[in-house]
């Protein structure tokens, strides 16, 4: 029996639990104290040890007065059995951290452990030297620990919005609660942005202002269309300077470079950071949780109840949404599932690809129509201003249409509401490609100002939108529902808030290299976003009644701000590789605007070798090659994810018969204590036995490879004569695992084979 | 030199940083909350072993917001006690808190979980613990058949070894694959 003992390879020390792939020691010292752990599933000496361990704490009386004493004794000697968590260097000490964590005690158990297991570790440790580098790579590493533990107190200490956001949890659900510490993150990541803007370009360009000022007069409408009076001034791109400023002291401070490194550090950052808090939310709510929806009524009431309500109000609620749920559950397991023929199919496929048709056809339409009000010349002054208010409503209107539009096909709920999701995040995405592209593309002089402009009106539009109509609409539906009170009140749509901020998110990655200020705006209408959002939450909306998966939806929504940040980002690079700048703004001397770092910063027409290197790197077929690895890799993990997942099956298909087995075997044992012989293996002598007809009916097959086939279990012996049970008529329910779940639902073989012989015997 | 109150020692915030999964802040965080239950018991400062020695009582937790409207308060404190009655230690509080919190990791909330809903404490969610959890869930709304369907279902769903009732490996197979198992459950302190 090999040792359970399993090796762990030691990992540097990392401070959250999250991060380090499971520590195993920490698993095994923890799995040997949960009681009820039972023994079935384990080897023979595993079960020997659990049970002696639990024998052994349970052995303590709890009521002598040094009981816990004892108890935490028999915990250290059992980590001691682990030489990995026993020595004394920063990993070991890591390790034990995490099994003291895991630890199923309580917590003042736990202190005693702690105490006695320093103790111990001090006493045995034998000071062996460390090597140099060794003793470098420790230090490095706890100071690095220490200094990410610190960062997050500090950012612990200054959050923002905590009590807020934990009442609105408590009344509207969990749910609700996610779009705040969505817009919460968004909100703490454009402060940042602003903070790195205002440091790097604005302050500059301000000092070189200072020296040459110049008066402007502004109008209100100038306010709002950024025209006029603002239309050379910090806000836009044009009035950056292109040059080398020189300040008061001799210092210079060149500005192109700075707006280029700022912009790239800010994007190619944040698009980082982005990615992977998409990859880790993905892991986590995706692809730990796959093939789990086959359990439907478990998860309803394990996971049905959400810990974090405090008003009665939301408990009630959550009471009668369960009720609801329940209900539905039970009527679809009895309803009959009707056959869809292949011409309902076909139907079906055929509305829902005119449906989305329909929808990428009236897209364009809107994108045509909007180029061509932009290309008509202008009637009056303010033409820009009419056509982004236009399209700023035609934005916020759209998402419920879309809702409407969905009802008409075919889906199921779930992905009725993906698709929903995909559509507006599409027209958001697109319009706003087009806008840049028409503009860029336009023989404006100084286009670029001209899309700062535009993006800082359609951000100011939608403010205008969403701070002031949309809560006046909320407020006036919960009045007419006070007054006339059916059905529910307005619920609050987590979807089309959520999208909203992301198209905000998306203007504002758009507007950023054009208008250098529009951080600080959408930073400060995120800022009143929350306040508003807060109060006609809490006055004027009730709890969803039914939450779809709030986790998953998350994910996809982390996934929708990345990839917008991946277009503009592709869109702007596109761009500016190729094209120049030269009629405004910082990047005035560089033909190809790329050519800022090529000539400006690395010098490379004076460097031959160095530019002889660059010029290699970005060949296509440099860069095809790279690409191609990436993709080789990505197939390389999809491939062993899926085969990690096929050996989870085969597993499961394990457990499941040696559940079996364990049946069979506390039949054999009462049958034998009552003087029966179970076991003969030759047919014509006792074809009827217990042993014989388990072996080779249910048994034999499945042991050929654990290929189980499902028609040897125990309802293909003849039932004819047995009792209906209601469990048996169950309908064969939706199940995605394919059909090896409905081969393994074992339902007391043995109990089959105990009636039938009783009825052959009589 | 203010009169600064101590809450807890260097050594007792190492151990409870240790040994929990807060940080500094959130531990007196949930003290405050502690506190604020029955302020003439629990005294400002902690220093000497009043953190596993001084009990609140169990109908005083129950009137913490975060456990008021919980269907299943009483038996939360009777698994975090540390002599089973439900009347909490200041240590016992913060595991409860710990557990609940956003950093612990899943399996720890799955066996607390199944604590939890063992409602009889015998190592197994039986047919009766199934039973009075719907009840508790739904309040009271379901008819008694339509509750025995749901816990049949249960245990069609998740009883592996079909003894008919749930053990811990069948019950952390159900909720390690429920994407919103953390998610519920959870307690923000």
């Amino acid at each position: 029996m090999e040792d359970q003992v399993e090796d762990i390879e030691l990992r540097p020390a990392t401070v959250r639990r999250n991060l380090t792939i499971k520590n195993n020691v920490a698993r095994q010292v923890a799995i040997n104290f949960m009681p009820s752990r039972q023994a079935p599933y384990n080897t023979l000496r595993l079960r020997r040890v659990n049970s002696e361990n639990n024998a052994l704490l349970d052995a303590v009386a709890s009521d002598t007065p040094d009981a816990a004493n004892k108890q935490a004794d028999i915990i250290v000697r059992e980590m001691e059995l682990h030489t990995h968590l026993m020595q004394n260097d920063p990993v070991s000490e890591e390790l034990r951290r995490e099994a003291l964590r895991d630890l199923p005690q309580g917590l003042t158990m736990k202190r005693n452990v702690r105490a006695k297991l320093s103790a111990s570790v001090s006493l045995h440790s034998k000071r062996r030297p460390i090597s140099v580098l060794k003793r470098f790579q420790y230090r490095l590493s706890f100071a690095w620990k220490r200094t990410r533990e610190r960062f997050r107190d500090l950012i612990f200490s200054i959050q923002l919005w905590y009590e807020p956001i934990r009442i609105i949890e408590g009344h509207l659900g969990t749910a609700v609660g996610s779009y705040f510490h969505l817009l919460r993150w968004l909100f703490s990541l454009n402060l940042l942005l602003s903070g790195l803007v205002v440091c790097f370009l604005v302050v500059p360009q301000v000092l070189h202002d200072h020296n040459n000022s110049t008066t402007t007069d502004l109008g209100w409408l100038d306010i709002i269309s950024g025209k006029g009076g603002l239309e050379d001034s910090l806000l836009f791109y044009g009035h950056y300077h292109d040059g080398v400023i020189n300040g008061s002291l001799p210092l210079s401070y060149n500005m192109p470079f700075a707006y280029f490194f700022t912009m790239f550090c800010i994007y190619v950052g944040f698009f980082l950071v982005f990615c992977y808090r998409t990859a880790y939310s993905y892991r986590r709510n995706f692809i730990e949780t796959s093939g789990g929806l086959s359990n439907v009524f478990a998860n309803k009431v394990f996971c049905g109840w959400d810990f974090g309500i405090v008003s009665a109000h939301a408990a009630s609620l959550n009471a009668a949404s369960l009720f609801n749920e329940f209900k539905e559950l039970l009527s679809e397991k009895y309803k009959v599932k009707v056959k869809r023929s292949l011409c309902m199919k076909i139907f079906e496929y055929t509305v829902n690809t005119i449906v989305w048709v329909t929808v990428l056809g009236s897209m364009m339409a809107l994108h045509y129509g909007v180029w061509a009000l932009r290309a008509m010349t202008t009637r009056t002054t303010n033409w820009n201003l009419l056509v982004s208010l236009i399209l700023t409503s035609v934005l916020a209107v759209c998402p419920l249409l879309f809702n409407f539009l969905v009802r008409l096909e075919f889906y199921r709920p779930r992905t009725s509401f993906y698709v929903t999701l995909a559509r507006t995040w599409l027209l958001d995405i697109t319009t706003l490609s087009l806008i840049f592209y028409y503009w860029a593309k336009s023989s404006t002089k100084c286009w670029e100002t001209v899309l700062g402009q535009e993006a800082y009106r359609l951000v100011l539009l939608d403010s205008v939108v969403s701070l002031l109509l949309l809560p006046a609409v909320e407020f006036v539906r919960i009045l007419i529902f006070k007054l006339n009170p059916k059905g529910t009140g307005p619920e609050f749509n987590i979807a089309y808030n959520s999208l909203t901020l992301i198209y905000n998110q998306a203007l504002l990655w758009l507007g950023l290299l054009f208008s250098p200020l529009l951080a600080v705006a959408v930073t400060i209408k995120f800022f009143l976003l929350f306040y508003i959002k807060r109060v006609s939450v809490l006055r004027a909306c009730r709890p969803a009644r039914k939450v779809w998966r709030a986790a998953q939806t998350q994910t996809v929504l982390y996934m929708f701000v990345t990839l917008s940040l991946f277009t503009t980002l592709f869109g702007i690079g596109v761009l500016f590789l190729a094209s120049t700048s030269d009629a405004c703004g910082p990047f005035r001397q560089y033909v190809p605007v790329i050519a800022v770092i090529g000539e400006g910063v690395l010098g490379l027409s004076t460097h031959q070798t160095l530019n002889a290197i660059i010029t290699f790197i970005i060949r296509p077929g440099v860069i095809g090659f790279l690409f191609v690895a990436l993709c080789v890799s990505v197939y390389y993990m999809r491939a062993k994810s899926i085969a990690q997942r096929s050996m989870v099956d085969l597993l499961r298909q394990m457990l499941v018969l040696q559940a079996k087995d364990k049946d069979f075997l506390l039949t054999a044992i009462a049958k034998v204590s009552n003087g029966e012989w179970l076991y003969s293996p030759k047919p014509e002598e006792n074809a009827d036995s217990h042993t014989w007809r388990y072996l080779h009916e249910v048994r034999k097959p499945s042991n050929a490879g654990y290929h189980f086939d499902g028609s040897r279990l125990s309802h293909a012996f003849d039932r004819s004569d047995k009792p209906v049970r209601p469990r048996s008529e169950r309908p064969q329910s939706v199940r995605t695992d394919g059909d090896t779940d409905s081969s393994f639902s074992w339902q007391g073989s043995s109990n089959y084979l105990n009636d039938l012989e009783n009825r052959r015997m009589i | 030199m203010g009169n600064k109150v101590v809450t807890f020692t260097e050594q007792q915030l190492e151990d409870y940083q240790d040994c929990t999964f807060f940080t500094r802040k959130e531990i007196l965080r949930v003290f405050k909350r502690f506190r604020d239950v029955n302020p003439e018991l629990i005294p400002k400062s902690m220093t000497e072993n009043q953190a596993h020695t001084i009990i609140l009582p169990v109908e005083e937790i129950e009137k913490l917001p975060d456990l008021k409207e919980n269907p299943f308060k009483r038996r939360i404190c009777q698994v975090f006690s540390h002599d089973g009655s439900g009347n909490l230690t200041f240590e016992d509080f913060l595991d409860m808190m710990s557990v609940f919190s956003e950093a612990a990791p899943r399996d720890i909330k799955a066996w607390y979980a199944f604590r939890i809903y063992d409602l009889d404490d015998d190592k197994y969610i039986g047919r009766e613990d199934l039973l009075e959890a719907t009840k508790l869930l739904t309040a009271g709304q379901l008819h008694e058949d339509e509750r025995e369907e749901i816990v049949t279902s249960v245990l069609d769903e998740a009883d592996v070894d079909g003894d008919g009732k749930l053990s811990f490996m069948d019950f952390e197979h159900v909720v390690a694959r429920a994407p919103d198992f953390v998610s519920t459950f959870h307690i923000r302190v």
